[in-house]
């Protein structure tokens, strides 16, 4: 995944896509006072300036589903690994709750569920029923929408008549609900197995001038925290502001 | 110390015997598998052959996302009403051939439509609630493609030789559902894990943990 940070505007339409999408419980105030509330992606938000020469800066963080994932070696049970796919996969039902992994993961876009998960009347209607409703004391994260990634493949095969590698997610079929909701299209979603993605030349960049050569990316492309070398497989590109402040605040 | 004997005896018993019922009461046994539903759906009159008094009507004219989507679902009371409309004991002649015991549950069945009223059918054949699984890649697999003869590790194990017609591909994990007055997951029609995870190997397909657990 690629976020264009220039074209992000902050609006929460991710947010609010991803917590439809991924049955993710209503946070209420109460979960947010007892810093309990989870969201699968979040906006972070920054400030610019001094007021009232301030700026506001916006930065989608989810799961970053990282090549060498700090959370799945501390896993005692095996319930996060990486798939042919590449994806990081989280295995609900493996599970037990020692979120080990919440506090390996150097991005805190891995959320333990405090709270059994429940609707208001008539609300559980509305469930995606592709998706497990996670029970309370186990972790979950972004699974790039997993569900539809297997939903395009199912597409893929029926259409054709022929069976898909494992590696090879079905790209163009399908886009995780924060990419398809995006307002501003500041999010791309792709397959790196596939040769000819959207999204290849972001990558091939970055992996090119790791490090001290950042200065050399020919694009805007960095990875967060990337001295860690979780090399994440999501990439943010940077902001080009067209007008900056003249003072630059204590920020 | 003989207490604590006998607490720990009873401890054991007590995990012994909620495995052991735990076990039992899964598909491939079956304690508690077929469920009193509402109204009595006999499949073999439905689905049954012609020749054993059946009507042979295809699986997939009632449930019809069999073949479109991952649930089977369910029929509508709308579905029953197709045949149900004419075949309600009304045009029998003579009119003293018409066997009470037989109607009442049609006369039910048209009760409920009339009433606006959906029909609450048990669920016999459950997955766990992590667990999503698609009819229709199952289906594709038993009914296109090249033809193969293959040994898969449910039911009886004998080989099949593919392609099948529909209703001979649901019977090889639901079984001879025709032949059932009621439905029950029979011996040997596991519906655990193992048994996904055996006939997922055997015929190459992915065992990546996000088939099935999303």
């Amino acid at each position: 995944m690629v976020v264009d940070l220039d074209k992000c505007t902050g609006c929460q339409a991710c947010v609010v896509a991803c917590q439809a999408e991924n049955n993710i419980p209503i946070n209420t105030k109460d979960y947010f006072l007892q810093r309990r509330a989870y969201e699968w992606i979040r906006i972070e938000r920054y400030w610019e300036g001094e007021y009232p020469n301030v700026k506001a800066r916006f930065m989608p963080v989810l799961c970053q589903h990282c090549e060498n994932a700090p959370c799945e070696p501390v896993c005692p049970v095996y319930a996060t690994y990486h798939n042919e796919e590449g994806l990081n996969v989280q295995v609900y039902n493996r599970c037990v709750g020692t979120r080990y992994c919440i506090n390996n993961c150097p991005y805190q876009v891995r959320m333990f569920n405090y709270w059994h998960p429940n609707w208001p009347h008539r609300m559980e209607n509305q469930l995606n029923p592709d998706v497990t409703v996670r029970s309370r004391g186990i972790t979950e994260k972004c699974t790039f929408c997993v569900q539809r990634i297997r939903r395009g493949e199912i597409q893929v095969e029926a259409r054709a008549g022929q069976r898909l590698d494992d590696n090879r997610i079905a790209a163009g079929n399908y886009d995780p609900a924060c990419v398809q909701a995006c307002p501003t299209s500041a999010l791309m979603f792709g397959d790196l197995n596939e040769p000819n993605t959207a999204i290849k030349p972001y990558f091939d960049d970055v992996n090119n001038y790791p490090g001290h050569h950042e200065h050399e990316r020919e694009t805007r492309g960095y990875r967060l925290l990337e001295e860690m070398n979780t090399r994440p497989s999501v990439i943010y590109l940077k902001k080009v502001d067209q007008y900056p402040l003249a003072d630059k605040g204590a920020h | 110390m003989a207490i604590a004997g006998l607490a720990a005896t009873a401890i054991v018993a007590f995990i012994v015997v909620v495995l052991f019922i735990s076990w039992f009461s899964n598909p491939p046994f079956g304690w508690g598998n077929a469920p009193d539903q509402p109204i009595p759906f006999p499949h073999t009159v439905h689905a049954g052959p012609v020749e054993e008094g059946g009507h042979a009507i295809q699986c997939e004219f009632c449930h019809r996302n069999v073949t479109t989507g991952a649930a089977a679902t369910v029929p509508a009371v709308e579905v029953c009403l197709i045949c149900h409309k004419q075949v309600n004991g009304a045009n029998v002649t003579p009119a003293a051939e018409v066997d009470p015991d037989k109607h009442i549950n049609i006369q039910r069945v048209l009760d409920r439509h009339a009433d606006n009223n959906p029909i609450d059918w048990e669920r016999v054949h459950r997955v766990p609630d992590h667990v999503r699984f698609v009819h229709e890649a199952h289906i594709r697999f038993l009914t296109q493609g090249e033809p193969e003869t293959v040994t898969l590790p449910i039911g009886d194990e004998k080989p099949i030789n593919l392609p099948l017609e529909v209703p001979e591909a649901c019977s090889v994990c639901h079984g001879d559902i025709a032949g059932m007055a009621e439905v029950q997951p029979q011996d040997s029609q596991s519906l655990k894990m193992g048994t996904c995870l055996d006939c997922h190997r055997e015929n190459s397909v992915s065992t990546d943990c996000t088939v099935c657990h999303k």
